[in-house]
C-alpha cells in the first residue's frame, strides 16, 4: 500500500522536475570504478544526490573505465546501469534508484482497458506495478521474488524464455525429468535427462511449480521483464518415510503392455474417508472397477467373479493368509510401514502363481537411512506408531510399525455386564530391516505379526494370528542381471476357545504354515527384450484342526484330523519384448506342480459314483513323505499392447492359472474360522482361464486417464458345497464338496483424475459371475445342473472416490459405493416328511439380498508445509455412512425347535463419525 | 459446556454402539423376508416295503413357513407299476389324507418298481425304477447300561447281513408304556343335582370309565441313520434308545417297536440330507442350505421341483415288553410324573379356611387340576391329588393298544 501512495506521489511532481533537468550536460571520466564509487562521483560532479540501497551494489563487480562528455544525466545512467538490474527516476536534483522494477512516471494507456487479444509479443505487455504482487510477497516471505532480467521502459514482450537448471539442494547434481510448470498458464515442460529445462514464460508475475518424485514440490515466484535463467534446488523428501511416493508414471495406464494392473499410492489413500479412524488398502482396492468385498465388514474379496481365497496377498513376498482384523474392518495390513501395492487383477506377470484371481503385491516401507523419523497416528479405536532410524547411516535402516486397539479398555468402562465381558482388540507390527551392502548387494528382512481375539457371544473366544518372515538379498550380478533370493515363511492360526461353564466347553484350533524359495532373476538383454525367470518352491504343512473337551466329564469327544502336507514348485520365465514403438508383448510361460504329501490316509471312491461315504472302497495309508497325488501344468500368460497415438492404446491377455490350496467357506458362514485345504487325492486343483482386452486414453497430458476392460474367465474344479454339507472338522472334506465349472465376464469402466483440486476416481462395473455342479447324482447336483450365480455375483457396482482441496491444507474426500445385492439361499415354505417338519429351500442362490450402498465424507485438515517444522501434523475426520444406510452384512437362517427363523446381521447402520490425528516427525 | 458433554455422549454412544456390532452381535435382528418367496411344491412320501399290507402314500404340497395346516393333495391318480407290468393303484383315503392302495401287496425282489402321479390339474410325474432292497432281520434287547454316571435302560438293536448287501439302515421306533396312577380311588364325586341347599352337595359315584391304567404311545422324532459302508462286516449294534433309571415311563411295563428299513446308498443319501439340513445350525455348525433332489420327477417338465424319495425298501421291525423289575431288580421305582401329595380341602362356604368354591371349581373343570381321592364321612373335608395320581386319562390314553400283552 505504501508503494502505491509513493507512486502516486511521485507521479504528482513528474511533469515539474523532469522538464527542468533534462537537458543538463555532464562531463565525467571513470577508471577502474565500481559502480558504487563511480556514482559518489557523479553525485560529486552533478551535486545530484543519490538515494539507493548499498546492498545492490554488492552483486555488481564490473569495473568501470569510460569517459563521457556532454551527456545528460539521463544518458549518462542509462549506460551506466545498462548491464545492471538498476533503474533510476530523476526529480528536484535527487537520483532515486530501483532495483529490477521501474518508477513510472505515468500509467500506459491501456492500463485500465481490458488487454487486446493480439498475438502480437510486442509492446503489449502491461508494465508491472507493486500491487499486483504486494499482497502475495509477503505470503511468499521464505524464498521472496526473484527478478528475471530488467524492467525496460516501452520494450516488454509478452513473453521471454526461461532457462535452468533443475537442481539437488545438497548435491548440486542435476536432476531429470522434474515436470516445471507456470501456475494458472497452462505452461509446462519436462526437465531434460541433463536436468536443463527450457520454458516460455509470460511477462511479469509468475509461478513457477517444479514437481519431482522424491522430491518436495518447489514453487518460485518470479517477476520476468527478459529472457533469463533460473536453477531451482529441489529439497529431497526430507522425510523419506512420508513421501516414498511410488507415482504411477503418467502414461503407464497407455503404454504398460500387463492390462488390469493398479498400483495402490498408500501415501495418497489417506484422505480418503474413513470407518473409524483407519486408513485401510484394502478398502481402497475394493473402490477399484472388478474388486469387491463380500460385504460390508467381510474379509474377503472377490475379483473379477474370483472365490475370495483366489487372491495372493502377498507381504514383502510372504503370504498373508487373513488380511483381516475384526472380521473385516480393518486391513491387517498397517497402511503406515506400507509404501505402495500392486494389484494384478487382469494378466498375472508369470512369476506369480498359487491362486487364480489376483495378485496383491504389497511392498512396505523401508527406513529412512539418513535420520530418525517416524509417524504417529490417533484413532477413534486404534492408535499406531512407526519408527524409521539409520543403523549404518545411509546405507541400513530400520522401520518398526506397531498398531493396537483400545476397545478393550472401552469395554471394560461401560455398565452393561454383558459387553464388560466382551472381548474385541488386535494387534499387529512389522519390523523390516534394510541393507544396502554395496551397490551389487542389497539384503531386506521382514518380521509381521499380527493377531487378533474377540467375542460374538460372551461364551466364545475367537483368534487368529498371522507371523510372517521374508528374507530378501537382491544381488546384481551386472548391470543387466539382477537376481532376488527370497526366504518366505509364512504362519496362520486361528482358534475358538469355547467355554459356558457346561460339559459342552471345547478348544478348537487350526494352523497353517508355509515355508517358501524363490530366486528371481532380471536379465535386460537390450532395449527390446527384457527377461525375468526364476523358480519357486513352497512347503505347506497345514494343522487342520483339533477339538477338545475343556472339562473331564465332557461329553465332546475330541477330534483331531491329521496333518496335510504338500510341496508346491514353479519355474518360469517371461520376456517382456517391444517389437516396434507401437507393439509391446509380454510373453510368460510357467510350469507349475504340486505334491500332496503324507503321512496321510485317503479314501479311494467307486467309479462312477458320487463320491460319499456310502462309496468307499478303500483306505489308502501313505508314509511320511510318500507321494500321494500330483497335479501340474503349464500356465501360459500373455499380454500385448497396441499403441495408436502417444495417448491411445488397445491391450490384451490371455492367463492361464492353477491353484491348489482352497478355503472351506460356505454362504451363510459368519464365522472368521475358515481354514484353507490342501489339494488331495480327490481334491483337484482349481484352473483358470482369463481373456481379457481393454482400451486405455489418457487426456490433458496424462491427468485424466480413461480406461474400459473386459474379461471373460472360464475356471473348473471350482469349489462348491454339497446341500446339507458341513465343513468344520471333517475327516473326509471331500465328502462335502463339489467341484464345479464357473464363468465370468464383465466390463469395468473407470475415469481417474490424478491431479488438480478435484481429483478422484470413478468406476463403474457390470460383472457376473456363475459356477455349475452338474452330476448324474442327485447329491452332486445344485440348481438342476444349471450355471448359478455365485455368493459374490453383484452385477452392478459403482464406485467413487473424489478429493476436492480448497487448500494445500484444506480438503474434503467422500467415497460412494454401490452394489447389487448378494445373492442368498431362502427358504421358501415347509412341509412335512415321515411325520416330521422340514424347511423348503429355494434354488441355490436364487434370491438376493438388498442392494449396498454407501456415502462417505471426510475433511482432512493438513498441518501445515513450512520445510523446516520439526513435526507435521494431519487430522482427519470422518463421517462413515452418512446417509444411515441399514446394509445387511448378512442374512441366515437359524432353526430352534423346528421353527426356522431368518436373522439380518448389520453393521453400522448410523453414520459414524471418527476423528483421527496423526503426526509425522 | 453442557452442550459440548451431550455431544461427546452422543458420539461415543454411536462409537460403542458399532464396536459392540461386532463382540455381542447385538446389531442382528430377525428379519422379515418376503412372503412372495414360497414355493408350493408337491411333497411325495412313498415306502414301499415287503410287507403284506395296503400300502400307503402320501402326497401333499409345501406350505408357507410359520403355518401350521399341511395341504394334502386331493384328486391325483396315483399307482405303482412294476417290472411284471403289475399296476398297483391307490386310492384316496379321506379321513387320514393318505393314498391307500386298492389291494394289499408287497414289494418282491428282483422286480423293480415306479411310482406315478397324476395331479388334478393333469401334470404328470414319475419316480425312477427302485428294486427291493436285501432283508436283514433285527435284533432287539434291553440291556442296563451306565451311559456319562447315569444308569438306565438301553435299547439296542442288533442285525446282521451276512451278505453285506444292506449297509444303508434307517430306523423308526414307536414305543409304548403303561402308566399307573397311584392315587386312583374307584369313585369320584359329582355335584348333587337333586341338591336343595343354598350351596351345592356333592355324591360319590363309581367312575364311569378307567382311569387307572392308560397307555401312552411316542414315536421317534428324529432321523435314525446308520450306514455300514466301508466296514467289513454288515452289522448293526445300534443303542437306539436310552432311559434313564428315573425315568416315569419305565415305571410299570414298557414296550418298544423297532423299525429298521434297509435303504439303498441314493434313498439313503437323501434321508441324510434332510437330517443335516433340519438340524439346528449354530455359529460352529453350518449347514450349507439347498434344494435335496429326490427322485421323482414331473415327465413334461424336468426342472420342476419334486420334494420327496420314492423307496422300495425291506424292513424288519421287532417289538419287545418288559418291566421295571425285569430289568432292575433291585433298584428303588422310579417317581411318578408328577409328586402325589394330598390336599385337604375344607368343604364349607363361610368361615375362615373354607374351601368351598375352590373345590366346586375342582369338580364342574373338564380338565382339572386335582381329582378327588378321598373324603371325612360327613363330607366336611374332601381330599384331592394331583390329576396324574388319581386319573391317568389327564396324561395318557386310557385305550389299551390291540399289541399290548402284560
Amino acid at each position: 500500500m505504501k508503494k502505491i501512495i509513493l507512486t502516486i506521489f511521485l507521479l504528482a511532481f513528474y511533469t515539474v522536475s523532469f522538464s527542468q533537468d533534462k537537458n543538463e550536460k555532464i562531463s565525467i571520466e571513470f577508471s577502474n570504478a565500481n559502480l558504487k564509487t563511480a556514482l559518489e562521483k557523479v553525485e560529486q560532479t552533478t551535486g545530484y544526490k543519490f538515494y539507493y540501497d548499498q546492498n545492490w551494489f554488492a552483486d555488481e563487480t564490473n569495473l568501470i573505465t569510460k569517459s563521457y562528455t556532454d551527456i545528460s544525466l539521463n544518458d549518462l545512467l542509462n549506460s551506466l546501469f545498462e548491464k545492471t538490474a538498476l533503474n533510476f527516476y530523476i526529480i528536484d536534483k535527487k537520483v532515486i534508484l530501483s532495483k529490477n522494477s521501474t518508477i513510472h512516471s505515468s500509467l500506459p494507456d491501456n492500463y485500465f482497458s481490458t488487454p487486446e487479444n493480439s498475438q502480437a509479443n510486442q509492446n503489449t505487455a502491461k508494465p508491472v506495478f507493486h500491487q499486483q504482487y504486494d499482497s502475495i510477497a509477503k505470503s511468499q516471505a521464505a524464498s521472496g521474488i526473484i527478478y528475471i532480467g530488467k524492467e525496460r521502459k516501452g520494450s516488454e514482450l509478452k513473453s521471454y524464455v526461461l532457462s535452468g537448471f533443475i537442481k539437488n539442494i545438497k548435491t548440486k547434481n542435476e536432476l531429470s525429468n522434474a515436470t516445471i510448470r507456470v501456475r494458472d498458464k497452462n505452461i509446462s515442460t519436462v526437465a531434460n535427462n541433463d536436468g536443463s529445462y527450457k520454458l516460455t514464460v509470460p511477462y511479469g508475475l509468475n509461478y513457477i511449480d517444479v514437481e519431482l518424485v522424491n522430491h518436495k514440490k518447489a514453487t518460485e515466484t518470479i517477476m520476468v521483464y527478459d529472457n533469463g535463467t533460473l536453477d531451482i534446488f529441489l529439497y529431497e523428501s526430507i522425510n523419506e518415510l512420508d513421501e516414498v511416493v511410488i507415482k504411477k508414471n503418467a502414461d503407464k495406464n497407455v503404454k504398460d503392455v500387463i492390462a488390469g494392473v493398479s498400483t495402490i499410492d498408500v501415501e495418497k489413500i489417506k484422505n480418503i474417508p474413513l470407518v473409524l479412524g483407519e486408513r485401510d488398502i484394502f478398502r481402497v482396492a475394493t473402490t477399484l472397477p472388478g474388486i469387491k468385498t463380500t460385504g460390508e465388514g467381510s474379509a474377503g474379496f472377490n475379483v473379477r467373479g474370483g472365490k475370495d481365497d483366489q487372491n495372493l496377498i502377498l507381504l514383502d513376498n510372504a503370504v498373508l493368509y487373513n488380511t483381516s482384523h475384526f472380521l473385516g474392518f480393518f486391513s491387517a495390513v498397517n497402511p503406515y510401514t506400507t509404501s505402495k501395492v500392486d494389484i494384478y487383477k487382469g494378466s498375472i506377470p508369470a512369476r506369480f502363481g498359487g491362486r487364480l484371481s489376483s495378485v496383491f503385491d504389497i511392498a512396505s516401507k523401508n527406513g529412512n537411512p539418513q535420520k530418525f523419523s517416524g509417524e504417529a497416528g490417533i484413532g477413534s479405536v486404534t492408535s499406531n506408531l512407526s519408527i524409521g532410524a539409520p543403523i549404518v547411516k545411509d546405507k541400513a535402516s530400520i522401520l518398526v510399525g506397531v498398531r493396537t486397539t483400545y476397545s478393550e479398555w472401552i469395554l471394560k468402562q461401560l455398565d452393561n455386564e454383558n459387553l464388560k465381558n466382551s472381548q474385541a482388540a488386535f494387534f499387529d507390527g512389522i519390523i523390516k530391516y534394510n541393507h544396502k551392502i554395496n551397490p551389487n548387494n542389497n539384503v531386506e528382512t521382514t518380521l509381521y505379526y499380527s493377531k487378533d481375539r474377540f467375542s460374538i457371544s460372551s461364551d466364545s473366544v475367537y483368534k487368529y494370528s498371522n507371523a510372517l518372515i521374508s528374507l530378501k538379498w537382491n544381488h546384481a550380478f551386472s548391470n543387466k542381471t539382477k537376481t532376488d533370493f527370497i526366504f518366505t515363511n509364512s504362519n496362520y492360526k486361528f482358534n475358538i476357545d469355547f467355554d459356558n461353564g457346561t460339559a459342552n466347553s471345547f478348544d478348537y484350533g487350526y494352523k497353517l504354515n508355509e515355508t517358501q524359495f524363490i530366486a528371481n532373476t532380471n536379465y535386460s538383454l537390450n532395449s527390446k527384450h527384457a527377461f525375468n525367470y526364476g523358480l519357486s518352491s513352497k512347503l505347506y504343512n497345514v494343522a487342520p484342526g483339533y477339538l477338545n473337551p475343556k472339562t473331564a466329564e465332557s461329553t465332546i469327544i475330541p477330534i483331531q484330523i491329521d496333518d496335510e502336507k504338500a510341496l508346491e514348485s514353479a519355474l518360469y520365465f517371461s520376456d517382456n519384448y517391444t517389437l516396434n514403438e507401437k507393439i509391446q508383448i509380454s510373453l510368460g510361460l510357467r510350469y507349475s506342480t504340486y505334491s500332496a504329501l503324507g503321512e496321510s490316509t485317503q479314501q479311494v471312491y467307486k467309479e462312477n459314483a458320487p463320491i460319499n461315504d456310502n462309496n468307499v472302497i478303500a483306505t489308502n495309508y501313505y508314509k511320511k513323505n510318500e507321494v500321494i497325488k500330483t497335479y501340474g501344468g503349464f500356465e501360459p500368460r500373455i499380454a500385448m499392447r497396441y499403441l495408436f497415438t502417444d495417448d491411445l492404446s488397445i491391450k490384451g491377455s490371455y492367463d492361464k492359472t492353477y491353484q491348489y490350496i482352497h478355503l472351506l467357506t460356505n454362504n451363510t458362514t459368519q464365522s472368521p474360522t475358515d481354514a484353507w485345504k490342501l489339494s488331495d487325492l480327490n481334491i483337484k486343483p482349481q484352473e483358470a482361464h482369463q481373456f481379457s482386452l481393454g482400451l486405455y486414453k489418457n487426456l490433458d497430458n496424462d491427468n485424466v486417464e480413461l480406461s474400459v476392460e473386459g474379461y471373460y474367465k472360464k475356471s473348473y474344479n471350482l469349489l462348491d458345497y454339497k446341500v446339507g454339507s458341513q465343513l468344520m472338522l471333517q475327516e473326509n472334506t471331500e465328502t462335502q464338496l463339489l467341484q464345479g465349472e464357473g464363468k465370468a465376464y464383465g466390463v469395468e469402466f473407470l475415469v481417474k483424475k490424478n491431479a488438480g483440486k478435484l481429483n478422484g476416481w470413478l468406476g463403474y462395473t457390470y460383472a457376473r459371475t456363475f459356477i455349475k455342479s452338474d452330476s448324474q447324482f442327485l447329491d452332486e447336483k445344485v440348481n438342476n445342473g444349471h450355471y448359478f450365480p455365485t455368493n459374490f455375483d453383484k452385477p452392478h457396482e459403482v464406485s467413487a472416490v473424489l478429493n476436492y482441496k480448497f487448500t494445500q491444507r484444506y480438503s474434503i474426500s467422500s467415497n460412494f459405493v454401490y452394489q447389487s445385492g448378494r445373492p442368498i439361499t431362502f427358504p421358501v415354505g415347509s412341509y412335512i416328511y415321515n411325520g416330521m417338519e422340514y424347511t423348503l429351500y429355494s434354488d441355490r442362490n436364487k434370491y438376493r439380498i438388498p442392494d449396498y450402498y454407501r456415502l462417505d465424507i471426510g475433511f482432512n485438515i493438513e498441518g501445515n508445509h513450512k520445510i523446516k517444522k520439526l513435526s507435521h501434523s494431519f487430522w482427519n475426520i470422518s463421517i462413515y455412512n452418512v446417509l444411515g444406510r441399514n446394509n445387511p452384512y448378512s442374512i441366515f437362517f437359524v432353526t430352534t425347535d423346528g421353527q426356522i427363523k431368518a436373522y439380518k446381521t448389520s453393521i453400522f447402520s448410523v453414520p459414524i463419525p471418527t476423528i483421527t490425528y496423526n503426526v509425522k516427525f | 459446556m453442557k452442550f459440548k458433554t451431550h455431544y461427546i455422549n452422543q458420539f461415543y454412544k454411536i462409537l460403542f454402539f458399532a464396536i459392540f456390532c461386532f463382540s455381542v452381535s447385538s446389531c442382528t435382528e430377525q428379519y422379515v423376508f418376503q412372503s412372495n418367496t414360497f414355493e408350493s411344491i408337491l411333497v411325495v412320501q412313498a415306502n414301499i416295503t415287503n410287507e403284506l399290507k395296503k400300502q400307503e402314500i402320501k402326497v401333499s404340497r409345501t406350505y408357507r413357513l410359520g403355518e401350521k395346516e399341511q395341504e394334502f393333495e386331493k384328486g391325483a391318480n396315483v399307482y405303482v407299476t412294476d417290472s411284471d407290468n403289475n399296476n398297483y393303484s391307490f386310492e384316496l383315503e379321506d379321513f387320514s389324507g393318505l393314498y391307500v392302495s386298492k389291494d394289499p401287496f408287497q414289494a418282491v425282489p428282483g422286480r423293480s418298481y415306479q411310482l406315478n402321479i397324476t395331479t388334478k390339474d393333469g401334470k404328470s410325474y414319475s419316480s425312477t425304477l427302485q428294486t427291493l432292497t436285501s432283508v436283514s432281520e433285527i435284533n432287539v434287547e434291553p440291556k442296563v447300561v451306565t451311559v456319562d454316571g447315569i444308569k438306565g435302560a438301553e435299547i439296542l438293536v442288533t442285525s446282521n447281513d451276512p451278505t453285506a448287501s444292506s449297509k444303508f439302515y434307517r430306523f423308526e421306533y414307536e414305543e409304548t408304556y403303561k402308566v399307573i396312577s397311584p392315587s386312583w380311588n374307584p369313585d369320584k364325586l359329582i355335584v348333587d343335582p337333586n341338591g336343595t341347599g343354598q350351596y351345592p352337595s356333592y355324591l360319590i359315584v363309581p367312575r364311569d370309565k378307567e382311569t387307572r391304567v392308560c397307555y401312552t404311545t411316542k414315536k421317534s422324532d428324529d432321523l435314525i441313520l446308520v450306514s455300514n459302508a466301508g466296514q467289513n462286516e454288515d452289522r448293526i449294534n445300534l443303542p437306539i434308545r436310552f432311559i434313564d433309571i428315573k425315568s416315569p415311563i419305565i415305571n410299570e411295563r414298557y414296550s418298544i417297536l423297532v423299525r429298521q428299513y434297509v435303504q439303498n446308498s441314493e434313498s439313503y443319501t437323501y434321508y441324510k440330507t434332510l437330517k443335516t439340513l433340519s438340524t439346528s445350525s449354530s455359529l460352529f455348525s453350518q449347514v450349507q442350505p439347498g434344494f435335496n433332489y429326490g427322485n421323482i420327477k414331473n415327465n413334461d417338465d424336468p426342472e420342476e421341483k419334486v420334494v420327496g424319495y420314492f423307496e422300495v425298501s425291506s424292513v424288519s421291525s421287532k417289538r419287545i415288553f418288559f418291566n421295571f423289575r425285569d430289568l432292575f431288580p433291585t433298584d428303588p421305582y422310579p417317581p411318578f410324573y408328577t409328586e402325589c401329595r394330598t390336599q385337604l380341602l375344607a368343604n364349607c362356604w363361610t368361615s375362615k379356611g373354607c374351601a368351598g368354591y375352590t373345590i366346586l371349581a375342582l369338580i364342574q373343570s373338564p380338565v382339572p387340576e386335582k381329582v378327588y381321592y378321598g373324603a371325612l364321612d360327613d363330607m366336611s373335608a374332601i381330599v384331592f391329588v394331583p390329576s396324574p395320581c388319581g386319573d391317568c386319562t389327564s396324561i395318557s390314553s386310557n385305550i389299551k393298544p390291540a399289541f399290548w400283552i402284560d
